[in-house]
């Protein structure tokens, strides 16, 4: 019988967030700045590459849900 | 910049979007054909066609700002029509203000519409963020040092996954990080505090908070490429 190893200070999830690759590095308020350009050209274009939108949105989950709305709003076509 | 009033809008209820009950945006086929040809120039010359832009926009942002907080209800402590309908519209008006205030930053690089949505997804996202919030204490907790089991000489040597991966991610913390980068990384990333909720109660802003949290990042996978659990071009070996 072995003993069990203590539970690790972090989750999977957690570990997974703290190791994002943020760079190149891109603040918030970039991000905001280039979010509707970015969400049309992913519109016109799935295969679009922003990797420094990307990084920042893999690793910003309030940006990141707001440019998935964005995108969503546009995608429903109503408008 | 022009001031917009809720006096100069259409009362609540009388626009799309605008339904007490908290449905999904739908179209705006009655507006679409009056669309200023200009949005900036028509928000910015006073006179009756500005009006008629102010009120075209305010429709905009009702209906992102419906969109998102439709999108997010669940989180809300009260989801009710008439709690959704208060909500989307401050948020609605908030976000126009802001935007009239950015009027002369848009260069035209994506159409005006999807330039102005933004700001009313931004400015509901983080109203019902912050309600739900509203009750909660935010503590800004340091990891428990103290748990973090010691580094095998093998660590590196097994998969750099799971247990072994998060002790020595933790123990990376415990060394490459300053405090306040730590308690900061452990809210967001652990405590999963939203951002601009811990903005808020720390009297900071969404930037300087990302800006230490990317930092925090960097110093972490420097630590941790050195100490050969993450392979140096990506993700963990
Ligand atoms: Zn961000």
């Amino acid at each position: 019988m072995t003993t069990p190893r203590p539970r690790p200070p972090l989750t999977p999830r957690a570990v997974g967030a703290l190791l994002v690759d943020t760079t190149p590095w891109l603040s918030c308020d970039e991000c905001f700045e280039r979010m509707d350009v970015h969400v049309e050209a992913l519109l016109a274009d799935p295969h679009h590459r922003d990797p420094a939108m990307e990084h920042h949105l893999q690793g910003c989950t309030a940006c990141a849900d707001e440019a998935r709305s964005l995108l969503d709003l546009l995608r429903s076509g109503t408008i | 910049m022009t001031a917009v009033s809720r006096d100069d809008l259409p009362p609540p209820g009388s626009g799309p979007g605008t339904t007490t009950r908290p449905a999904p945006p739908g179209g705006l086929a009655g507006s679409r054909r009056a669309e200023p040809a200009d949005w900036v120039v028509a928000l910015s010359t006073t006179g009756p066609e500005q009006q008629h832009a102010l009120r075209l926009l305010h429709q905009l942002m009702v209906r992102a700002a419906a969109h998102q907080v439709w999108r997010m209800r669940s989180a809300l402590p009260d989801d009710s029509p008439a709690s959704v309908e208060v909500i989307v519209q401050q948020a609605a008006d908030e976000a126009m203000t802001a935007l009239l205030a950015k009027l002369h930053t848009f260069e035209g690089r994506s159409r005006f519409t999807t330039w102005a949505f933004k700001f009313a997804i931004l400015q509901a996202s983080s109203d019902v963020r912050r309600l739900q919030w509203r009750r909660r204490e935010v503590e800004l907790r340091d990891l428990d040092l103290g748990t973090i089991p010691a580094a095998d000489h093998d660590d590196a040597e097994r998969s750099a996954e799971g247990a072994d991966l998060a002790n020595a991610v933790a123990r990376a913390m415990a060394t490459v990080l300053t405090p306040y980068q730590r308690r900061i990384a452990v809210a967001l990333l652990v405590d999963e505090v939203p951002i601009d909720v811990l903005a808020e109660r720390l009297g900071t802003n969404r930037g300087a908070l990302y800006k230490t949290l990317h930092e925090a990042r960097r110093r972490l996978r420097a630590e941790l490429t050195a100490r050969g659990y993450l392979a140096p071009t990506g993700g963990a070996r």
